[in-house]
């Protein structure tokens, strides 16, 4: 049950919310979690199901059971909409109803909720709403003062306005995936998930508040195109500027820092936990003083006396050697005790920790209650990533007004048309039975 | 659009914001910058931090070339404050009585210190709203340890997703590799401007400021997609491979090279008509194949791992066929979300950035023109919602004039500058 004392960011605020993966749901989470009431409005048509609740992993019966072999595609799942972690853990927090937009009744029923809202999101492709009838021109007449926001690929506005993206067409096309990686002539190594499916969570959330507050001012309503590459694009530092002062093309430095004279920089091997072995270990050497412990560290061995390694410039220029000579020491060590013994030292480093490490190693989590358990109603409880920023007076809370989990599809019909349309149980059955609802 | 749309460049405008500390949280700032906070960057005297970060312009350090600070510091003001001084107490206090909120970042025991002295400010003014962004937040058993965008990235996850595959016999000959331009600063910032943001509408609600302890590591543990949940729920450890999602096994690359040596991110769904679309374009690039065989008839048949690996082949001869960016404009044409994978810089000419304002054009007299920096990420439909006019402050470029606002008068500025204490 929510929690009635608790006092929240966005008190008040209504978040019609049609996003499906993860690009449209990462910005309806967090305002879920500053206290809006979300509410997802899905298609039951197995058609139409938000593609993240067919996707694995699903639970296992038992948590010592093995590891189970994820697939891609898992078709339609056996047990149901409601029970993948991977949707589980982007969805809490969140009301659910299920509206058909293809059928007049469901379009009249999501004008009639959206003239009751603050806030609407969605993440189809750029036309569909259009297409429906029900795009932002549309609901504007509905609602003078709502706030739509549309989350697309490259955005509506543009030369790319018909143009599909994901994640990874995102983040090829605007420049990150050719960021990161060793340099020419190795391919990029890009990244290993859908940077870009978070990122827009951030602004839609961030741009919403903006216009939540602007709209409590002057009662006007806001329109708000974002593009996924476009975030990208926001994020790729100061390429772009340098290249325009130096017309050199963007490189590719591995983990080395090209900005600063730190070295060594970089990701080293530990003692094997397994075979084969994964465990590496981050360290930064910014100054003298650092690398000065860091020998102290290694006990001081013949090679890291050696007057090429005794300054900044010096081990800067002679960094592969530096590299090889401090990963045949590092791999012998246990990650996590050498990460104390150079912390104690002062030294940056940082075990690379995986998932597995972050669940189950991670004090510092352990310690701040990172993971929060939320009860969800078909799966039971399981935990999901908290919310990175504490809040004295209106703390988030990833539960959200339901202290749930994700909803299962159409969980809160009874109650959101209730509450919000004032339609009861058999007018409801009805529209259902018209396949409205 | 019109009526009822407008852009929200000035949505937080009348809000004073300070931003104290290192280069954590400068792009927090940089993000309340753009939607019309008034934020005033607090610099020691001898200039902050991310100054003596390059890029820098015409190469050498100096600290008014720093493309870093440049880029993070875009829209703000700079005053000096030696905060470490504590003559300098009663100047925060007085230029704070005119803020909103104060962010600082950097080690959380420096923050830790410094947020003493702000806990007295919000005991005067309730109203204001102090920002920690620290990597591991202000408490905890990691709280001290020493940290750089390379360890958080490590830590926090990102990087054991991101790198090359392992050879054949499942052993990584490659370390895992963070993504490069300081996403875990990013990360941090992106949340802290929610936050913050949703603390100034909290005030408009109840009139209470709060503070609010932004953790980068947590930060950044919330953005590694299925990562964390394939742990929790199946058991797995995602295995990271080249250029694409990390998973529980070791799938087939997404990155394809064309003809003029581009690679081009080009993957295909397993459906009906992702399938359809690439017969089309295989046809009209005039690649052979047989994929109007028999063999590849149905969803079924088209999963064998025969069928898949001539799909995959045939997938790569048509990348090969024609340069990246042809490649792109057929595929999209067809419906495939393909892209080639270009530099960050050739999107500065593209004209559908252009268009929706991705790059804003700043002017730097002191080069002689202006630069294009990255400064949308959405529009109104027409314009881009941040509003980005101003480069970077000169180090104290606005002291005086911030100084004056909180009622110093010009001798007792010139005091303050010669006690060093500005």
């Amino acid at each position: 049950m929510a929690d009635n004392k608790r006092r929240w960011a966005l008190e008040g605020v209504r978040v019609i919310d049609l996003t499906w993966l993860l690009a449209g749901p990462g910005g309806t989470r967090i305002l879920a979690s500053l206290g809006a009431q979300v509410i997802r409005v899905e298609c039951r048509e197995p058609r139409a199901v938000d593609f993240l609740r067919y996707t694995p992993p699903f639970p296992r019966k038992d948590k010592s059971a093995p590891a189970q072999d994820l697939g891609m595609l898992a078709g339609t799942p056996a047990n149901g909409f409601n029970r993948s972690g991977n949707f589980n853990n982007i969805n809490p927090g969140k009301f659910a109803i299920t509206l058909n937009l293809n059928h007049p009744k469901g379009r009249d029923l999501l004008r009639r909720l959206v003239a009751r809202a603050h806030v609407l999101c969605e993440n189809f492709s750029p036309e569909r709403m259009d297409q429906w009838g029900v795009g932002y021109a549309e609901l504007r007449r509905v609602n003078p003062s709502l706030i739509y926001v549309q989350t697309t690929g490259m955005g509506k506005a543009g030369v790319y306005r018909d143009y599909a993206g994901y994640g990874p067409t995102a983040q090829a096309l605007s420049g990150l995936t050719a960021m990161s990686g060793l340099p020419e002539p190795r391919e990029p190594a890009g990244w290993g998930y859908s940077y870009l499916d978070h990122s827009p969570g951030y602004y839609s959330s961030m741009l919403v508040i903006a216009a939540i507050m602007r709209r409590r001012k002057t009662g006007q309503g806001c329109y708000i195109d974002l593009s996924q590459t476009e975030c990208g694009i926001m994020l790729s530092g100061t390429a772009a500027l340098a290249h325009q002062l130096s017309g050199q093309p963007t490189a590719r430095h591995g983990n080395r820092m090209p900005f600063a004279p730190w070295a060594p920089h970089g990701a080293y091997p530990c003692r094997a936990e397994g075979d084969p072995g994964d465990e590496w270990i981050a360290i930064a050497v910014q100054n003298d003083d650092q690398w000065a412990a860091l020998v102290a560290e290694m006990g001081s061995p013949v090679w890291a006396a050696e007057a090429r390694f005794a300054d900044a410039a010096g081990r800067k220029a002679n960094e592969d050697e530096l590299d090889r000579k401090l990963a045949a020491w590092t791999s012998t060590q246990e990650r996590y005790a050498l990460m104390a013994r150079l912390q104690a030292r002062g030294i940056p480093a940082g075990v690379v920790q995986k998932s597995v490490d972050r669940f189950t190693r991670d004090d510092q989590l352990r310690a701040r209650g990172f993971f929060v358990a939320l009860p969800q109603s078909e799966i039971g409880e399981w935990p999901v990533d908290g919310f990175p920023a504490r809040m004295t007076a209106s703390p988030a809370f990833v539960g959200g007004l339901t202290a749930r989990g994700a909803p299962m599809l159409g969980e809160d019909n009874e109650r959101i048309y209730r509450e919000v349309l004032g339609i009861e149980s058999a007018e409801l059955e009805a529209l259902k039975a018209e396949g409205a609802v | 659009m019109s009526a009822g749309a407008a852009p929200l460049g000035d949505a937080l405008g009348g809000f004073v914001v300070l931003e104290v500390g290192d280069e954590r949280g400068e792009f927090a700032g940089v993000l309340l910058a753009g939607l019309g906070a008034e934020v005033i960057r607090v610099e020691p005297p001898g200039g902050a931090p991310s100054r003596r970060l390059g890029p820098f312009a015409s190469g050498a350090p100096h600290p008014e070339r720093s493309l870093h600070f440049w880029r993070y510091n875009l829209n703000k003001k700079s005053v000096t404050l030696d905060l470490g001084n504590s003559a300098a107490a009663p100047v925060l206090a007085r230029v704070a009585a005119h803020a909103d909120v104060i962010i600082d970042s950097g080690e959380a025991a420096a923050v830790a210190r410094r947020m003493a002295a702000y806990r007295e400010l919000r005991a005067a003014s309730p109203r204001l709203i102090v920002c920690a962004i620290t990597p591991f937040g202000l408490d905890g058993p990691w709280r001290d340890f020493k940290m750089t965008d390379l360890t958080q990235l490590a830590m926090g996850g990102i990087m054991a997703v991101c790198g090359y595959e392992p050879g054949a016999d499942g052993k990584y000959d490659t370390a895992p590799i963070a993504p490069a331009a300081w996403h875990a600063y990013h990360l941090g910032s992106e949340y802290a401007a929610v936050s913050i943001a949703a603390a100034l509408n909290f005030r408009e609600l109840s009139g209470e400021g709060q503070e609010i302890d932004v953790s980068i590591h947590e930060a950044i543990n919330t953005c590694t997609e299925f990562t964390m949940p394939s742990y929790i729920y199946a058991g797995v450890v995602v295995k990271r491979q080249t250029a694409r999602h990390a998973s529980a096994s070791i799938s087939p690359p997404w990155l394809r090279r064309a003809a003029d040596g581009v690679y081009v991110n080009a993957i295909i769904a397993p459906t009906d008509r992702e399938f359809r679309a690439l017969v089309r374009l295989l046809d009209d690039c005039g690649v052979t194949h047989d994929l109007n065989s028999e063999a590849f008839s149905d969803p079924t048949r088209r999963g064998r791992r025969e069928a898949q690996r001539e799909i995959f082949a045939a997938l790569d001869r048509l990348v090969a066929s024609r340069p990246a960016e042809e490649i792109f404009r057929r595929a999209q044409a067809l419906g495939l979300a393909w892209a080639p994978v270009r530099r960050p810089e050739e999107n500065l000419a593209d004209e559908h950035f252009r268009r929706r304002g991705s790059f804003a054009a700043i002017a730097h007299p002191e080069l002689g023109g202006d630069l294009l920096y990255p400064a949308s990420v959405a529009t109104d439909g027409e314009r881009p919602h941040f509003n980005y006019r101003r480069r970077a402050p000169r180090l104290s470029e606005h002291t005086g004039e911030i100084l004056a606002r909180a009622g110093y008068a010009a001798d007792e500025i010139a005091a303050l500058r010669a006690a060093r204490i500005i």
